[in-house]
């Protein structure tokens, strides 16, 4: 039985690919130490999370059935700490998170902790509408934007952005069986910061202080600027219906969004127009009082939560997604194309590679067939199964060789 | 899941909430606004823990449905509804407004379709406890048999093969003709995406035909003259029969009696299937999660009966001049064709152009309540 739970929660875009990669590469550290990280790979939570919510994910559900509760089993079975994490917990409703920290021994003697990390939604919003993006969307930063001030809340977009993001809420449903002091909320300082800062909260959070881990980062989810964000935005709406989701996540998000257009950093940022800074203010403003007045463990400043001022002073110097520069979305655009013809040269050799080695072993087969012994048996073969007796006997002799090679 | 107020003397929002929580659980119908009216609440509204409004109009449903045995009711409100949707919504009234979390509701506001949710998580369940019924038992292979393989329309090919087998015909072996059956390309299309209900999952029914038909081509397992020619490419022409007349069938594969035909599935339930299927993704691996559909929760469903899906008239210029092209292609390339080559063309049949979510929650409620007196 662990002694110990450390389970976190998200919310998505405040390092948590950072944070599980440190993980993940550091298990053995973290072993020695009595930690327990229980993952084959570093986003391996992923999985459990889709199980315990009943979640479908484009097909990946299929390899998560029953991921939640092996999880826990071996948390269980760990004497020590464990931790877990993956950001898309963060929408779990009551009953769900009530079922998880049952399952992982709350309870029944494990002292389970709660860590939620956050970042201000000035950076929050553009950031999720551009993850909605390099997943398909095709809707404008406008109509996103519409669609999670509607007080309703009652469109996929909505209520899945609210569902990860609205941290009172979060804590509320994961964190109404827990004590105060068990609830650890980690704040993403603001932009331009020590670069370890972030680091060093986590590793407050979950007690790794003092643990000589590899810091070094390898897994990162990349942003794109306003150009590039736009440009993806339309190869949605121009390739969706023809483009199925197994060649569209290596071949759009990977090749193009991740490894192309996130090197252009040149291109203006995605931003929060500078109209919705105040509601931004508002909202913000009630979340922090709330958790203030609830006396959770934060660890770093929620004044971090309130965000930048807007860097445009007025909506005519705002870098508008939906009315890009088309110069700069033509530039990006001729990158992406690069990329896509490098992809297919290098497919076309790869193309051609196989061809030649398919035809090689064609050659050798055919080789093989022109033997006279190979030609002699052929005719036998023919001759024995042209008639009923012929059948029966290859049937005896396939029994006494022994060897499970029927006809097909 | 929660901790539930239990209706109190001093008359706050969140007993009155807790007091229609119990009116709930025991069997009781009134829904949330009259409960609220005719059980004023305290000046001083405290946010209760109770299910979410949801579930608790789902159990209101089913006990308008039928009497509700407690151990459903408790996984009734104890539900969370799978996938992508709304959070559990608290009852308007029962709670102070927040400055954050979604706003409450009056429960007889939700829409079906997210009461079709928690019912479908339930049934999901049901159908994983109940596993697969005990096999039937498969005679072995006779010695003297036509060799054949059947495709085409997906529930047609299905059920002629498991007739079939039943009587010690398998298909497959050295030399089999390959019968490609086919049905009115309407007939065709809902056969098509129920099969995929019932298999690796689907879009809704209307997506699907919109997008098709904006598309223009067939998907390749509705366009029959794709299937014979991807089998003649294999076996040769002359071993592909199309076959448009079920009464030609039982002669080239050997038999006497006709093959059987799948039993139908109304709209409603095919919708159902479809939705109970996307929760079974998380509760089976695939090859588990198709035969529970098939095998466990189709005879459920097939046995209520209701109105078929048909091909939204919308659709049927498209689907007729898509239809016409098979026809030709199929005659073109000179395959036997058994019946009449029209069958292909789309007909106008009774039943429904989509599923209706009145009807599959009430679906969903009879099920869950069937489970009951099993």
């Amino acid at each position: 039985m662990s002694k110990r739970v450390l389970l976190h929660v998200g919310t998505p875009k405040t390092g948590t690919s950072y944070l599980q990669d440190v993980l993940f590469r550091n298990k053995r550290v973290l072993t020695s130490a009595g930690i327990l990280y229980p993952a084959d790979r570093f986003d391996a939570h992923f999985l459990a999370a889709l199980d315990l919510m009943r979640l479908p994910w484009g097909g990946l559900e299929a390899e998560a059935v029953g991921a939640w509760d092996r999880l826990a089993e071996q948390v269980r079975r760990h004497d020590g700490t464990a931790i877990i994490s993956h950001e898309i917990l963060a929408t779990a409703s009551r009953a769900q998170a009530g079922r998880a920290l049952a399952s992982l021994g709350h309870g029944d003697g494990t002292e389970v902790h709660l860590v939620v990390s956050a970042r201000d939604l000035v950076r929050q919003i553009p950031a999720e509408w551009q993850e909605n993006v390099k997943h398909r969307a095709g809707l404008s930063f406008r109509a996103f934007l519409d669609q999670i001030r509607d007080p309703e809340r009652s469109t996929r977009i909505a209520t899945w952005f609210w569902g990860v993001q609205e941290l009172p809420d979060i804590l509320n449903r994961w964190g109404h069986e827990l004590p105060p002091e068990q609830i650890h909320v980690v704040t993403v300082p603001p932009a331009g910061g020590p670069q370890q800062l972030l680091w060093k909260r986590f590793s407050i959070a979950f007690g790794l202080d003092g643990l000589d881990l590899d810091l070094q980062a390898e897994r990162a989810n990349p942003s794109l600027g306003v150009p590039e964000t736009a440009l993806v935005r339309r190869i949605n709406r121009a390739a969706n219906h023809d483009l199925g989701p197994s060649d569209y996540r290596p071949l759009v998000r990977e090749l193009l969004a991740h490894q192309t257009l996130s090197r252009r950093t040149r291109s203006p940022r995605l931003a929060l127009p500078p109209d919705l800074h105040p509601w931004v203010a508002e909202v913000t403003g009630s979340w922090t009082a709330e958790i203030e007045q609830r006396g959770y463990d934060v660890v770093g400043d929620l004044a971090d939560l309130a965000g930048a001022p807007p860097v445009a002073a007025s909506m005519a110097d705002y870098a508008d997604p939906d009315a890009p520069d088309e110069t700069e979305v033509a530039a990006a655009g001729v990158d992406a194309i690069k990329a896509l013809l490098l992809e297919g040269a290098r497919l076309r050799h790869s193309e051609e590679r196989l061809r030649q080695e398919l035809h090689d072993a064609q050659m050798a087969l055919e080789r093989a067939y022109l033997r006279p012994t190979y030609r002699w048996r052929e005719k036998t073969y023919r001759r024995l199964t042209s008639s009923r007796a012929g059948r029966g006997l290859l049937k005896v002799y396939r029994r006494v060789r022994g060897r499970s090679s029927r006809t097909a | 899941m929660t901790a539930m107020h239990a209706a109190g003397a001093t008359g706050t929002a969140a007993d009155v909430a807790g007091s229609w929580v119990e009116h709930l659980r025991a069997g009781g119908t009134t829904p949330w606004r009259s409960w609220r009216e005719s059980h004023p609440a305290g000046p001083a509204p405290v946010p209760p823990v109770v299910p979410g409004a949801q579930q608790l109009e789902l159990l209101r449903r089913c006990n308008l449905a039928g009497p509700v045995p407690a151990p459903l009711a408790t996984r009734v409100l104890e539900a969370s509804a799978p996938g992508r949707g709304r959070p559990d919504l608290q009852l308007e009234g029962a709670a102070e407004r927040l400055a954050f979390g979604p706003p409450p509701v009056d429960p007889a506001d939700l829409p079906d379709d997210e009461l079709i949710r928690v019912a479908a998580g339930l049934l999901a369940e049901d159908v994983v406890a109940d596993g697969l019924p005990d096999p039937h038992h498969v005679p072995g292979a006779r010695w003297f048999r036509t060799r054949y393989r059947v495709t085409g329309d997906p529930l047609l090919a299905a059920a002629a093969r498991r007739d079939l087998t039943r009587r010690g015909r398998p298909p497959g072996g050295r030399g089999a003709v390959v019968l490609v059956l086919g049905a009115d390309l309407g007939q065709l299309l809902a056969d098509v995406w129920t099969d995929r209900c019932l298999a690796d999952g689907a879009p809704a029914w209307s997506d699907w035909v919109d997008r098709l038909a904006r598309r223009g081509p067939l998907p390749p397992r509705a366009d029959l003259a794709h299937t014979a020619a991807s089998w003649a490419a294999r076996v040769g022409r002359d071993r592909v029969h199309v076959v448009l007349d079920p009464a030609a069938a039982p002669r080239l594969v050997g038999v006497r009696r006709a093959l059987a035909t799948p039993t139908p599935l109304s709209a409603d339930a095919t919708e159902l299937s479809r939705r109970v299927g996307q929760v079974l993704g998380l509760l089976a691996v695939p090859p588990a999660r198709a035969d529970l559909l098939e095998h466990t929760l189709r005879p459920r469903l097939a046995a209520v009966g209701g109105a078929p899906l048909t091909l939204p008239a919308r659709h049927q210029r498209w689907a007729r001049l898509r239809a016409v092209r098979v026809q030709k292609a199929l005659l073109r390339a000179g395959y036997p064709v058994h019946g009449d080559p029209d069958r292909l063309l789309p007909v106008l049949r009774d039943g429904v152009e989509q599923p209706d979510d009145a009807g599959v929650l009430q679906l969903a409620m009879r099920l869950l309540l069937e489970k009951r007196s099993e």
